[in-house]
């Protein structure tokens, strides 16, 4: 099922070039057939998946490279099988949102497919050659896709933003075949299967640079500060349904790669270098708040305050404890929904209004009541509210930040930082929100008409879910914990003696 | 055995969801009847639960916790979403159902004609919804929900009128305090949690005396915390300043708002958690002194403002600070008592004030209103009534709740002079303001020429007598609320008996009764000398001790610039610099490399031969 939930996409995106570049309806028909055919399987994941089970499920396993003992193996546990739905879903609203598309339509939805099937594949990857691959063939459609159809800078912005990925992601190869060769030297079994080598005992020296080039691969793509310069220039270069992508699915990759590779392969690294990690964390929640009250473009001003939402979210990985990576965890489905979400609203009001600037916007709420009152739910949602969904991540990545054996040293710093950046949340949303709805605007355009029954569709199942998470977290937290649980009380029972002779080296 | 108490709960929320859904598809006057309707049953159930637990055993009367279901659970914690019942919840469910059902009937007269009246009423009504969660709530948690929900409930309505750009500032005013204050609250709970383990109200109680020692770090710091919140939410110091300028909201919602409710939670937490502030005596100062100081500011704030509203505004601070004193010295249910009066008469008076504005077509200068004794009679009693029982005099109810917490301030465990001192003080000054505005409002003759004043509809005047009833007669209820009450406060400390000290606060009132009378008689400023001789206090408290320029100046300021110095140098010049300068760099090293590489035959084999010559050169000498 999982392949098909990675496949579908990317045969539709190849097929769909042997679509003839006029056929729009058709090019339209296959795209949104492909990402809702893998939506529907990817929610039967979620029903069929057993909760109280610990340990992968829907496993497939095939050959792949006989010699080198590469796999084709994927599977699911309850952290991923969440964002392979979210992923999916919000590869159905991208897709959506683009179809009024002006130009090479047909070819914008390829690569939004390819972007939606690379993201998949590295959320199923269980083989750590396989997640690579799938993390390189995330790039490639990025890179045309606001290389070609973006705007400003757009080809200065997407080749600062490969360029620097890649650096990251070649760092993560060499860290990838390391671990295998320390796993072949205790075993002489040669594997690349993630859910062996996380038993390996790896000792402390090699573990820190592997760790680092593991960290700065996933740092970068999510981004942590200072890594994040790539960011705004990509957001705000990017057209809107692939930032939908880009921000909902693909910043978790980093995130997920944190808590699938980092935590178990590297604990003795992770460990000394958490208050570390926290510390550029915490400072991007600051810091990206900061900036975006200071913002007046709109997607820029989004861009920023995903900083400082995701930074919550790393904030909370090296927590490392089970609330701390279950509310991160709770909070990249938030954020997947709420920035996605707050993106096709600023879309919609560029579309009608032509601009961006903040400064430019009155007092539309009068004439979209509709979108008013979406906008405020996503609004509040993005600020925090208690009762929405954003407040629960947030609340739980918080406390568990102050309980964590971890950071203790840096755990009340850290929360009066997070705090910080929760009052800066609501004085730059309400700023974004006031600001372009209310006030009276003598300058209205005539023709300016509320958001239509399309688009009010592809925000109503945020709000749903907003509201929904906000008032019953319980199905999603049931879900990761088990897999959190696992991930904390991992034995290493391979190699045990590499700790100890490390100092005759 | 109070299951139906979800009810109390539920009907404001369908309230809201229906109105807010479908209120533009019905007339009118229906959307503001089912949101009446909706407060009205919930005050019927909340009177019926009042008689139930009236009949049960005072042992058996709290701690009736109710499960709705798990919201969540994780290894180390679980979260039910659950509500408690005791006489300190349905005493406050009383209070916001009472008071707000009064409010729900007057707005319908009040807003009528707005053409976004059902929008009006959803608000109300999620707002009812806010306040009862959180008083409502067993936990923490759940209290920080509602905590929350009332501040955008507030937000929502204070920005009632959403053209208005100064309803849209004082809106984004009033969220962001109250998110300060949610932050300090969610901290709170934290520390709460890696302390007991759990955010249950009663777990936490139950433990907390047998694991703390009086005055502990742990003790202390929650206390303090919780109070960020609380002072964010009832407008204590330094944390004032988004009160006055709420008052751009409608009068119905000053009147929810600024008296019965919303201000009232930060009393109520500290009655709540008394177990834990009983712990914390140093906190407990802290409030009696922060709620005596802030209860003088606001008062003197208030002799000099010209904006009816505003008065009463200040004037709800500054008795505000008289409950925290009387929670800071630990006589919680003659504070609770104080936050039930003043509920009843502060309503009163915005809601008379809001008759006075209506009949004016929405003047609230006070230099333009006058002489209003002759049109408009029923107000003018009403609003005499609230203000007797605002300036304490005596029968009124007023007088018996804030008699008690003068009294107290002195006699009680942790009285003293000082607080004393101020607290007469205040009464004085409480008392000349608000007969100030009484004089200038309803004397003299009328200043604003154009204008036809003339009494309102019923539905607007109904309101107004009831809570005029009320605010007359509640004074008689004082040992009802501590003998109610007492299975959760604990029982309330012998009120003291001080005839000297008694007599010297109600002259302290009638001095300023007077006063307000000897200038404001006839309806017109004869301080005008006055003024000028004292211009730079005078300008001080007119200008509100010039907090808001301050802290514009000290926070506002800097935070903006410091954004736009981090994005024009940190960012742009500092970390995006940085990763493009490593690009720049490694460009201009290949182009330095690529020299080498020019395909002219000549330089490849001067490099060769170069070469040779090098690695000649090591061969031979090494």
């Amino acid at each position: 099922m999982l392949s098909l939930i990675v496949f579908i996409p990317l045969l539709a995106a190849l097929g769909l070039l042997f679509v003839d570049k006029d056929n729009r309806a058709m090019a339209r028909a296959v795209a949104l057939g492909a990402s809702s055919l893998s939506f529907l399987i990817s929610i039967g994941v979620l029903v069929w998946f057993k909760e109280a089970e610990v340990g992968m499920q829907f496993t497939e396993t095939l050959v792949w490279v006989k010699l080198l003992n590469i796999r084709y193996q994927v599977g699911v546990d309850g952290i991923s099988v969440l964002l392979l739905v979210l992923t999916t879903f919000l590869s159905v609203i991208a897709i959506f949102f683009s179809l009024d598309r002006k130009d090479k339509l047909r070819n914008f939805l390829a690569l939004m497919l390819a972007l939606e099937a690379g993201t998949l594949g590295v959320f199923v990857a269980l083989d750590t050659i396989l997640f690579y691959v799938f993390w390189e063939l995330m790039l490639i459609p990025t890179y045309f896709l606001i290389g070609i159809w973006g705007e400003g800078r757009r080809v200065y912005a997407t080749t600062k933003f490969v360029l620097y990925t890649l650096v990251g992601s070649l760092l993560m190869l060499v860290a990838i075949i390391a671990i295998t060769v320390a796993h072949y030297n205790v075993t002489h079994e040669l594997t690349f299967d993630i859910q062996t080598l996380v038993h390996t005992r790896i000792d402390p020296a090699s573990q820190l640079w592997m760790f680092i080039f593991f960290f700065l691969a996933f740092a970068i793509k999510v981004p942590v500060f200072p890594l994040h310069s790539w960011l705004p220039h990509t957001y705000v270069s990017c057209p809107i349904p692939a930032l939908v992508l880009l921000t909902g699915a693909m910043s978790k990759t980093g995130a997920y790669g944190f808590i699938r590779f980092c935590l178990p392969l590297f604990p003795e690294a992770v460990e000394s270098l958490a208050v570390a990690i926290g510390c550029a964390a915490a400072g991007g929640i600051v810091y990206g708040a900061w900036i975006a009250v200071a913002q007046k473009d709109l997607k820029a001003l989004v861009a920023y305050s995903s900083i400082s939402h995701l930074g919550f979210i790393v904030l909370g990985i090296f927590a490392h404890n089970g609330q701390g990576i279950e509310g991160s965890v709770l909070q990249m489905i938030n954020h997947g929904i709420i920035a996605s979400a707050l993106f096709i609203i600023v879309g919609i009001l560029e579309k009608r209004m032509g601009t961006r600037n903040l400064n430019d916007f009155r007092g539309l709420g009068n004439a979209m009541p509709v979108l008013y009152g979406m906008f405020m739910l996503i609004t509040l949602a993005a600020l925090g509210l208690p009762g929405l969904n954003g407040f629960v991540g947030e609340f739980l990545i918080l406390m568990g930040v102050w309980t964590s054996a971890m950071l203790s040293d840096m755990s009340t710093i850290f929360v009066l930082m997070g705090g910080l950046a929760i009052v800066f949340a609501s004085i730059y949303m309400l700023y974004m929100f006031q600001g372009a709805m209310q006030e009276k605007n003598e300058k209205l355009p005539d023709h300016l008409t509320d958001i239509n029954r399309g688009e009010a569709g592809l925000l109503l199942p945020a709000c749903v879910l907003i509201v929904f998470i906000g008032l019953y977290p319980k199905p999603f937290i049931d879900r990761v914990s088990p897999s959190v649980d696992r991930l904390l009380t991992l034995e290493k029972t391979v190699n045990l003696d590499a700790g100890h002779d490390a100092g005759h080296h | 055995m109070f299951s139906y108490a979800w009810l109390i709960l539920l009907l404001p929320l369908s309230g809201f969801i229906g109105i807010s859904g479908w209120g533009n598809r019905m007339p009118h006057r229906r959307a503001g009847l089912i949101a009446c309707a909706m407060v009205g049953g919930a005050f019927v159930f909340t009177l019926y639960a009042l008689s139930q637990m009236m009949f049960l055993d005072a042992a058996e009367r709290a701690g009736h916790v109710l499960t709705l279901y798990t919201w969540v659970t994780s290894e180390t914690f679980t979260l039910n979403l659950s509500i408690l019942i005791d006489p300190l919840s349905v005493f406050m469910f009383l209070i916001v159902t009472g008071v707000g059902f009064l409010i729900h009937v007057y707005s319908l007269s009040y807003m009528e004609g707005d053409p976004e009246f059902p929008r009006f009423f959803a608000y109300l009504n999620l707002f009812i919804f806010s306040m009862l969660v959180l008083v409502a709530a067993a936990d923490f948690f759940f209290l920080i929900v509602g905590w929350a929900l009332v501040g955008l409930a507030s937000y929502l309505l204070i920005g009632f009128w959403r053209d208005k750009t100064s309803a849209v500032l004082a809106a984004r005013k009033a969220f962001v305090m109250n998110v300060i204050g949610d932050v300090g609250m969610v901290i709170a709970a934290f520390v709460i949690f890696s302390n007991f383990g759990t955010l249950n109200y009663l777990d936490v109680f139950a433990v907390a005396p047998e694991q703390m020692r009086t005055n502990d770090d742990a003790a202390l710091l929650i206390t303090l915390l919780l109070l960020v919140g609380a002072f964010a939410k009832s407008a204590q110091l330094p944390l004032h300043t988004w009160l006055p300028d709420a008052m751009e909201g409608p009068t119905p919602v000053s009147a929810l708002i600024h008296a019965a409710t919303m201000v009232t939670a930060g009393v109520y937490l500290v009655a709540r958690c008394h177990v834990l502030y009983e712990l914390a005596p140093y906190t407990m100062y802290f409030i009696a002194g922060v709620g005596v100081v802030t209860a003088v500011f606001a008062g003197s704030m208030g002799m000099v403002q010209y904006d009816i509203k505003r008065v009463i505004a200040y004037s709800t601070m500054s008795q505000l600070g008289y409950m925290f004193l009387a929670v800071g010295i630990g006589v919680f249910s003659t504070g609770m008592f104080h936050l039930m009066t003043h509920a009843f008469f502060k309503a009163l008076l915005f809601m008379s004030a809001g008759s006075v504005i209506h009949a004016l077509n929405g003047e609230q200068d006070l230099r333009r209103m006058g002489g209003l004794r002759r049109s408009m009679p029923l107000t003018h009693l009403t609003f005499l009534i609230g203000a007797l029982a605002l300036a304490g005099f005596p029968l009124t109810s007023g007088f018996y709740s804030k008699e008690a917490i003068i009294l107290s301030s002195y006699h009680g465990e942790m009285g003293n002079f000082f607080f004393w001192a101020i607290a007469v003080l205040t009464a004085g000054m409480t008392a000349f303001y608000i007969f100030r505005v009484y004089f200038y409002t309803f004397n003299g003759t009328l200043r604003s020429p154009e204008a036809h004043p003339h009494e309102g509809p019923l539905a607007l005047t109904a309101p107004l007598v009831a809570l005029a009833g009320l605010a007359l007669l509640g004074g008689g209820l004082g040992h009802w609320v501590d003998k109610f009450l007492a299975p959760v406060l604990g029982a309330a400390p012998a009120h003291p008996e001080d005839e000297l000290l008694e007599t010297v606060a109600v002259v302290a009132g009638l001095i300023g009764i007077a006063l307000a009378g000897v200038i404001y008689m006839t309806g017109r400023d004869r301080l005008e000398f006055a003024k000028q001789a004292l211009a730079p206090i005078y300008d001080l408290l007119y200008n509100k001790y010039y907090v808001d320029e301050i802290y514009d100046f000290l926070i506002v300021r800097p935070t903006r610039a410091i954004g736009e110095f981090l994005e024009e140098r940190a960012e742009r010049e500092g970390v995006d610099f940085a990763v493009d300068e490593v690009g720049t760099q490694i460009h201009g090293a290949s182009r330095g490399i690529s020299f080498w590489q020019s395909g002219k035959v000549r330089t490849y084999a001067i490099n060769m031969v170069a070469g040779l010559v090098v690695i000649l050169m090591f061969v031979v000498f090494l």
